[in-house]
């Protein structure tokens, strides 16, 4: 607020003060204080019940006992154990993979771009239960397709690999997750200038080193953020685990938690049993604060400044292997298995002429209206859920980073931002039902509450990617709007909103795609009018209906796909008409 | 709306009536009066986990043909997500459900110790297969609506019919060593209850044993019909009517009742004390202990619980199966035992 204090002193009347007032003060606090009035009513109101849940006996009495019943076993605690190794495992191999994918995509003159571009896509639209059946198909210790091939090879008698083990986790659970780190590091990529770079080339720096010192550290917020998300959806997914992790004979959190919500539920333990993974990723903060605090990481300056793709020469070639080899193992094998199904009249039979089918396909997208009214849902609230959590987590991000209401309280604004990500889904999804069933939001039965309950809980996604974004543009930029006698809104609105173009653009569809395929909160919240494909696609995992499991899937990876592409089409080049890579 | 797509409704409408008017004439007083005062509520809503999506729809549409005027709503999902939908929905006092359909069968004796069922005698209850009958709530607050059976499953392209085990105890043989597949009591209410069976069999030395062979551990008892398809397993302890369905598409699997018995499990139904259509639920539950209901059932591979339904090809009739299945008492008690002994056998 900038209203001045002298003038309100000096003014002869209340009325005059407060028009004088009214005239001076920064009118975009208004906006700043909805979204944070509805970050509070989002996030903060399934929060605090989960809370007090945790310390809450059925009959609603103060009780310490739900913790006790969590932590006084080894076995539970070594199911924490796990999901933390996996955690960390899966975010190192997801940096490993994603960083240099986006860097060769973002800056070098890399050939296949756009084949590259398009699987990474389909890699992240593919639901992860869908990615981890066809991993048991190419790597089941009996009978994958790897192992049947190498013993073909070499003539052992037992193959490789074994996907029923915790390296094998990890690998699925990085092939589902890399595309966070990729996205995120390809938008702080965007925004890097070429003369940062140039004046490291200028000192003697080569190619390698000059991305080491100086391209590598500023998108050092980004990689921390993609690193952080990793780390807390690997330890939040369930279906992956339930098939990979239970063969292979161990448990994590997420199957752990799920035994507490058999019958009769002790709600109350598990959220006691969620406390800790909260608690790492208030750690995870700090350790990031800690990092990025005293460090500029402007990227964006007035000066606008050319961008030149890296010239590779022939190191062009080892990098797209690289990619390749990556989005085979996430996509392209995967993705053969799939279509294998979908298009089989009985998968079980393998491949053979008279096996094929595409009544799978017929039957999902035209005979059935359940799928059909579902497809629809599913993109509509995917949609809606996007659109809202970016708008607030922009604004959000924005008045954090810009420092405009204090640092202590932008800290806890962004932790709240971040915090609905560690909750695990089912557990969220308990407090949204508590939350929403009762008057005043009545919402329970409509669309609504699915779109509400998808952007809050993607709304951590959408906020470390508005935050590494922001921080890369110099206020200085709208300060020249200000000097000219232009609004805080009005420098937003042209010249933060036009430069973010397509940071929004990514955000939008890193909201986006999980929501389609978000499963766990959808379950508890769906109603007959509102059926979405996740859950559809849970029932025919249910149901061992494996065809048409991967018809549905095909069918959401090709519309989502082209969805994005045709509205890559439309947004064009950003704003500085600098020619961007897609 | 226009006047001409409104006639030709009118039309359908009346042509529609005078099909169902055979019906209608045999309709026996009680359910006339039945139909009557649903018909005055207009519409309700199952909570139901007893079927795949597709055969509730198709039991639905079955029950809108045979009482029009009264639309048949469903929520079809997992019988922990009903229950806690079933809760929320008491403790916000919002009216959805008419009519809960679990599998879980720890949830109706909770319902009706606080009171949350509402009494009722079932006209049809004499229709029903008499080996079910003793499944039924004395009181009258919840019925035998579905029944499934566990069995021994295999791959045919794997294994021959000789040699398919056709026991419970051939499962022990070094033979199938790395080659079965089982769910787990955590995961499954199907399991637990079979691990509860074979126990009392056996003794939990039976799993001891098993667990020399190394069995594939899965989430639900459906996964081990995935894991014969994919061929990384060879036989199962899995789920009769899902692997039948598998194999229908053309998939090389096939079902044999055990000789020392299929492991039965029944599914109840019941009519929540709320439920803002009571007169269309308890046509409803009329309507599943009758034929239409289960023919459709039978064709989707689910066991009839009406005697005398003709069932598809491979499948047994439920009368000329040996089936086995611990009582109440004996699940209630022992599946919270066989998950703790099973993570000390397997390590899971």
């Amino acid at each position: 607020m900038s209203a001045r204090p002298e003038a309100a002193a000096l003014a002869p009347g209340p009325s005059v003060s407060l028009r004088r007032r009214w005239r001076d003060a920064d009118k975009s606090a208004w906006v700043w204080l909805v979204a944070i009035a509805l970050l509070l009513l989002l996030v903060v109101n399934p929060l605090l019940r989960l809370l007090v849940v945790s310390f809450q006996q059925p009959d609603g009495s103060f009780t310490v006992a739900n913790y006790v019943a969590a932590y006084s076993r080894a076995r539970y605690l070594e199911a924490l154990g796990h999901s933390l190794v996996l955690g960390v495992s899966a975010g190192t191999l997801c940096l490993v993979f994603g960083v240099p994918l986006a860097w060769a995509l973002s800056r070098t003159d890399m050939p296949g771009k756009g084949l590259i571009w398009v699987s990474i896509l389909g890699t992240f639209i593919i639901p992860p239960y869908l990615g981890a059946v066809g991993w048991i198909l190419l790597a089941g210790p009996n009978a994958g397709w790897l192992n049947r091939a190498a013993v073909a090879l070499t003539g052992a008698d037992k193959g490789p690999f074994n996907i029923y083990s915790m390296p094998g986790l990890v690998l699925v659970t990085a092939c589902y997750s890399f595309p966070y780190v990729f996205m995120f590091t390809k938008s702080a990529l965007d925004l890097v200038s070429s003369e940062m770079e140039d004046a490291a080339n200028i000192l003697g720096a080569g190619t390698l080193r000059t991305m080491r010192s100086v391209t590598l550290p500023l998108v050092l917020p980004a990689l921390l953020g993609a690193f952080i998300l990793v780390f807390l959806e690997a330890i939040a997914l369930f279906g992956s685990p339930a098939l990979l992790a239970l063969p292979g004979r161990f448990h994590v959190v997420t199957t752990q938690l799920w035994q507490f919500f058999e019958y009769p539920p002790k709600v109350g333990v598990a959220a006691a049993y969620a406390m800790p993974l909260l608690c790492v990723t208030v750690l995870l903060f700090w350790v990031q604060r800690r990092l990025t605090s005293r460090k500029g990481y402007v990227a964006l300056t007035g000066k606008g400044g050319e961008r030149r793709p890296v010239q590779l020469g022939a190191w062009k070639w080892p990098l797209l292997g690289w990619c390749l080899f990556v989005c085979t193992l996430s996509f392209f094998l995967p993705m053969v298995v799939i279509c294998q199904a979908a298009l089989a009249k009985a998968w079980g039979r393998g491949f053979a002429l008279d096996n094929l089918t595409l009544a799978n396909l017929r039957f999902t997208l035209f005979e059935n209206t359940l799928t059909r009214n579902a497809t629809i849902h599913t993109f509509l609230y995917a949609g809606a859920a996007a659109l809202i959590a970016v708008l607030l987590a922009m604004v959000v991000a924005y008045v954090v980073n810009r420092e405009l209401v204090g640092r202590r309280v932008g800290g806890v604004l962004s932790f709240l931002t971040m915090a609905p990500f560690v909750i695990p889904g089912i557990v969220l999804a308990i407090g949204f039902y508590a939350a929403y069933t009762h008057a005043p939001l009545l919402l329970y039965g409509t669309a609504w509450i699915l779109i509400l309950a998808f952007a809050t809980r993607f709304l951590p996604i959408a906020y470390a990617n508005s935050a590494a974004s922001i921080r890369s543009i110099h206020p200085e930029l709208e300060d020249a709007v200000r000097i000219l006698g232009g609004t805080r809104l009005t420098a937003v609105r042209r010249v933060v909103l036009p430069l973010l173009k397509r940071s929004l653009a990514g955000a939008f569809i890193l909201v986006f795609i999980p929501g389609t395929r978000e499963l766990s909160s959808a379950i508890f919240l769906y109603s007959i009018n509102t059926q979405v494909l996740s859950v559809l696609l849970f029932d025919k995992s249910d149901e061992g209906n494996f065809e048409m499991l991967a018809s549905i899937g095909l069918v959401l990876v090709v519309i989502t796909v082209a969805l994005i592409l045709v509205g890559f089409r439309l947004l064009g080049r950003d704003f500085m008409l600098r020619r961007t890579a897609a | 709306m226009t006047m001409v797509t409104r006639s030709i409704r009118l039309a359908l409408a009346a042509a529609a009536a005078a099909l169902a008017l055979p019906a209608l004439a045999q309709m026996a007083p009680w359910e006339q009066q039945l139909y009557d005062a649903a018909k005055k509520e207009g519409q309700f809503t199952v909570y139901t986990a007893h079927y795949d999506t597709e055969t509730i729809a198709d039991i639905c549409a079955a029950f809108d043909r045979k009482y029009p005027g009264v639309k048949c709503n469903f929520v079809r999902t997992t019988a922990q997500v009903a229950f806690q939908r079933l809760q929320q929905d008491l403790k916000a006092n919002l009216a959805v459900a008419s009519v809960f359909s679990s599998t879980d069968i720890s949830h109706y004796p909770e319902l009706k110790k606080n009171g949350l069922l509402m009494p009722y005698q079932p006209h049809n209850l004499a229709n029903m297969v008499d080996s079910l009958k003793q499944y039924n709530d004395k009181d009258n607050r919840y019925w035998v609506t579905a029944a499934a059976l566990i069995a021994i499953c295999y791959n045919t392209s794997l294994v021959s019919e000789k040699d398919a085990p056709k026991r419970w105890t051939d499962l022990l043989d070094p033979k199938w060593k790395d080659k079965i597949a089982i769910g787990h009591p955590a995961f499954s209410g199907y399991v637990g209850t079979w691990t509860v069976e074979m126990r009392k069999l056996y003794g939990w030395q039976y799993f001891e044993k098993l667990e020399k062979n190394k069995p594939q551990i899965g989430r639900s008892i459906n996964d081990t019909v995935t894991m014969l398809n994919a061929k990384e397993r060879w036989v199962a302890a899995g789920p009769e009517a899902t692997t039948l369905l598998s194999r229908d598409k053309g998939n090389p699997l096939a079902v044999i009742y055990p000789a020392d018995g299929a492991l039965l499990m029944v599914s109840e139904t019941g009519i929540p004390k709320n439920a803002p259509a009571p007169n269309a639920a308890r046509l409803f539950v009329e309507f599943l202990l009758d034929k239409p209901a289960a023919e459709v059932q039978v064709k989707d591979h689910s066991l009839s619980v009406v005697k005398g339904v003709k069932v598809g090809p491979g499948a047994k009739p439920l009368e000329e199966i040996k089936v086995i299945r611990p009582t109440e008492e004996e699940i209630a008690k022992g599946i919270p035992e066989v998950k703790e002994q099973f993570r000390d056998t397997f390590g899971i």
